[in-house]
């Protein structure tokens, strides 16, 4: 039952991404991305991380999204027919497939070590995956939230400088 | 744990099936008399002017992209509200800090004056 | 059963697309949303690592990529604003000023 649920969103996943590379219209490539994101957040749900899948939703689904749209239509491009949308595909069908070829034997070759840490399925049941991740968030990994807010104050500054007409 | 989504999925379900559903249905049995009038998009009565797909103001685009931003702080809260009767003080202090940083984001966002509509 | 490899190789087959994807297109927003697909391919592979190894260290690093990411989705298409203000276009072959 779980590995149809994997195989059907896989390819689901896997199609909708591969729509995102060919779709001539940008908007269509945009929508073709929400199906692969909530195909992810699906995925995220079968590996028992639901608060991972939610803010998935969130962040990639609700927000990011968004704002690719807007600019698609902020530039009107949707609808400009260009013949040629591509180029160097030969080369590029290369490459990707090599780097997947590498990677597909990095994994098959390589040994994955036994669990060591102590989260299983049984600990996100009784504590809760939110919790987890803010235990871990607040306590251990304290410095990086810091500078992730340093970041978003960067981002914040170089957008409204980059979009102001006049600055 | 995936049978605790199961009603998800129903919603999922029964959501896709109505969009299809409607969208079948009004084709197979409504009444299809085409026209000019018709055809044109609904613009409140009034003669439409222009294409809908016209270039809008880069104005909405700030709004968007700071929308962005403070979403990922709010994503941030999710955890540690969970997590802040057990943090008590040192994580409200860590908030704290969190949040008056990107405070200086908001403060010179409204001070360049990229929230006026002009 | 679903195992910790079924996921790699997901997430191998989906950076090769978006891999794909930023090499062939010309249109610079699609690029941009290649990028996102490669980004969130490396998030399952960290959430599918982190759940295997009974650690939650993958999923925080996850929580990071997306700041980053929603912090780049910000930067990255004002800049696409700047460029179209400029040259009226969003194709890649437009901007080489600093091609030789």
């Amino acid at each position: 039952m779980e590995a149809m649920l994997f195989y059907l969103v896989a390819l689901v996943s896997v199609i909708s991404a591969f729509f995102v590379t060919k779709c001539r219209n940008p908007i269509n490539s945009a929508l073709c991305l929400v199906t692969t994101f909530l195909c992810l957040a699906v995925f995220y749900v079968m590996l028992q991380a639901p608060f991972m899948a939610a803010i998935q939703i969130m962040v990639y689904a609700g927000a990011i999204m968004v704002l690719i749209i807007f600019v698609i239509m902020l530039l009107n491009i949707g609808s400009v027919g260009k013949s040629r949308y591509t180029h160097g595909v030969a080369g590029a069908i290369v490459l990707s497939f090599l780097s997947f070829i590498v990677a597909a034997k990095f994994i098959a070759g390589g040994t994955v070590s036994k669990a060591v840490g102590d989260i299983s399925a049984e600990v996100v049941q009784s504590y809760g995956h939110t919790e987890l991740i803010g235990k871990a968030m607040f306590t251990e990994f304290l410095l990086p939230f810091e500078i992730a807010s340093i970041l978003l104050l960067v981002a914040i500054v170089g957008a409204v400088i980059l979009s102001k007409r006049k600055v | 744990m995936l049978e605790n989504y199961l009603p998800v999925l129903v919603l999922i379900g029964i959501a896709v099936a109505f969009a299809v559903g409607s969208v079948v249905m009004s084709g197979l049995i409504g009444m299809k008399k085409p026209s000019a009038v018709k055809l044109a998009p609904y613009e409140c009565g009034m003669p439409l002017v222009g294409s809908a797909r016209e270039r809008f103001s880069v104005k909405f685009y700030i709004i968007a992209m700071l929308f962005i931003l403070f979403d990922i702080e709010a994503v941030f809260l999710y955890p540690w509200a969970v997590m802040f009767k057990r943090l008590g003080m040192f994580g409200f202090v860590e908030m704290g800090v969190f949040i008056a940083i990107l405070l200086v984001g908001f403060i010179y966002v409204w001070k360049k004056g990229a929230l006026e509509w002009e | 059963m679903i195992s910790v490899y079924h996921y790699m190789i997901l997430s191998a087959i989906l950076f090769a697309i978006g891999s794909f994807g930023v090499l062939t297109r010309k249109n610079m927003i699609v690029i941009f949303m290649c990028i996102e697909l490669m980004l969130n391919s490396v998030n399952l592979t960290f959430i599918a690592l982190s759940r295997h190894l009974g650690n939650m260290d993958g999923q925080i690093f996850v929580f990071f990529v997306m700041t980053v990411a929603a912090a780049e989705a910000a930067v990255g298409l004002a800049l696409i604003i700047a460029f179209y203000r400029n040259k009226e276009s969003i194709e890649v072959d437009d901007f080489r000023l600093l091609k030789w």
